[in-house]
C-alpha cells in the first residue's frame, strides 16, 4: 500500500511517501499503529490529518488494503 | 455543463474570454483573482509554497462543481490554481463561473471559494520569508 505525505507533514519527514504491506485489510487504527511506528514524528499530526484512500476521505468503517493508495491529509489551505 | 480544471507551476495567463459554449446563454460571467499577501498569519514573507494532491484535488473539485452546477444552474466553470511557489502580488487562484444571471453566478463563485477551502486537498505549505 501506498502512503502519501503532503505539505508540512512531507517536509517533517522529509520524504513524499512509504510503501508499506499488510496480509490482510486493516482499520484506519491498525494502519496509524503501523505508520506511527515507522514515522515517530506523525505523533503530533495525528489528531488533525484525515486519511484517504484512493481519491476519497475514509470513513469510519473503511479498511485499507494492499494495492490502496492512501494519503494523509492535514487541514487544507487552497487559494 | 462545461468545466476546466488546471493546476500550473508557471504564472497564472491572462485567462481567456469565457468558453464559446456558453455564448446567449450566460448573461453572467463571474471571475474571482486570489493573489499571494505580503503578511502570512502575522510574518512578513516573500512567497508561498503550494502543494497540491492533485488526483484527489481535481476529484472533489470536480465534484463540488457539480453540486452547484446543479444549485445555481451554471453553464461554465473555469478553475486554475498555482502550485509550487508563488511570490508575493501573484495570483494563486482563478475561478470563473458562467450562469444564466449574475445573482446565481456571484453565489456558486463565493461558495466554490468556500468549499476549496473547506475539504479540496491543497495546501499552503510553507512560507518563504521576506
Amino acid at each position: 500500500m501506498k502512503i502519501l505525505y503532503f505539505a508540512h507533514v512531507a517536509k517533517t519527514l522529509g520524504r513524499r511517501e512509504d510503501e508499506v504491506k499488510f496480509p490482510a485489510p486493516v482499520t484506519a487504527d491498525a494502519l496509524w499503529e503501523r505508520l506511527l511506528a515507522l514515522r515517530p514524528a506523525l505523533a503530533q499530526y495525528r489528531a488533525t490529518i484525515h486519511l484517504a484512500r484512493n481519491n476519497e476521505y475514509a470513513g469510519p468503517a473503511d479498511q485499507f488494503a494492499d494495492g490502496d493508495e492512501v494519503a494523509l491529509i492535514p487541514p487544507v489551505s487552497g487559494g | 455543463m462545461w468545466s476546466e480544471i488546471i493546476f500550473m507551476e508557471a504564472r497564472l495567463p491572462s485567462p481567456p474570454l469565457p468558453p464559446e459554449t456558453v455564448r446567449g446563454i450566460a448573461g453572467a460571467w463571474a471571475e474571482f483573482h486570489g493573489y499571494v499577501r505580503a503578511d502570512e498569519k502575522g510574518q512578513k514573507i516573500s512567497a508561498l509554497r503550494y502543494d497540491i494532491y492533485e488526483p484527489m484535488a481535481r476529484k472533489q473539485l470536480a465534484a463540488h462543481i457539480e453540486e452547484l452546477a446543479s444549485k445555481h444552474g451554471l453553464v461554465a466553470v473555469r478553475f486554475w490554481h498555482r502550485t509550487g511557489v508563488v511570490p508575493i502580488g501573484e495570483s494563486s487562484v482563478y475561478v470563473a463561473v458562467a450562469a444564466p444571471h449574475r445573482r446565481e453566478a456571484f453565489a456558486a463563485l463565493a461558495e466554490l471559494m468556500d468549499r476549496l477551502k473547506k475539504d479540496v486537498p491543497i495546501w499552503k505549505a510553507e512560507s518563504l520569508p521576506a
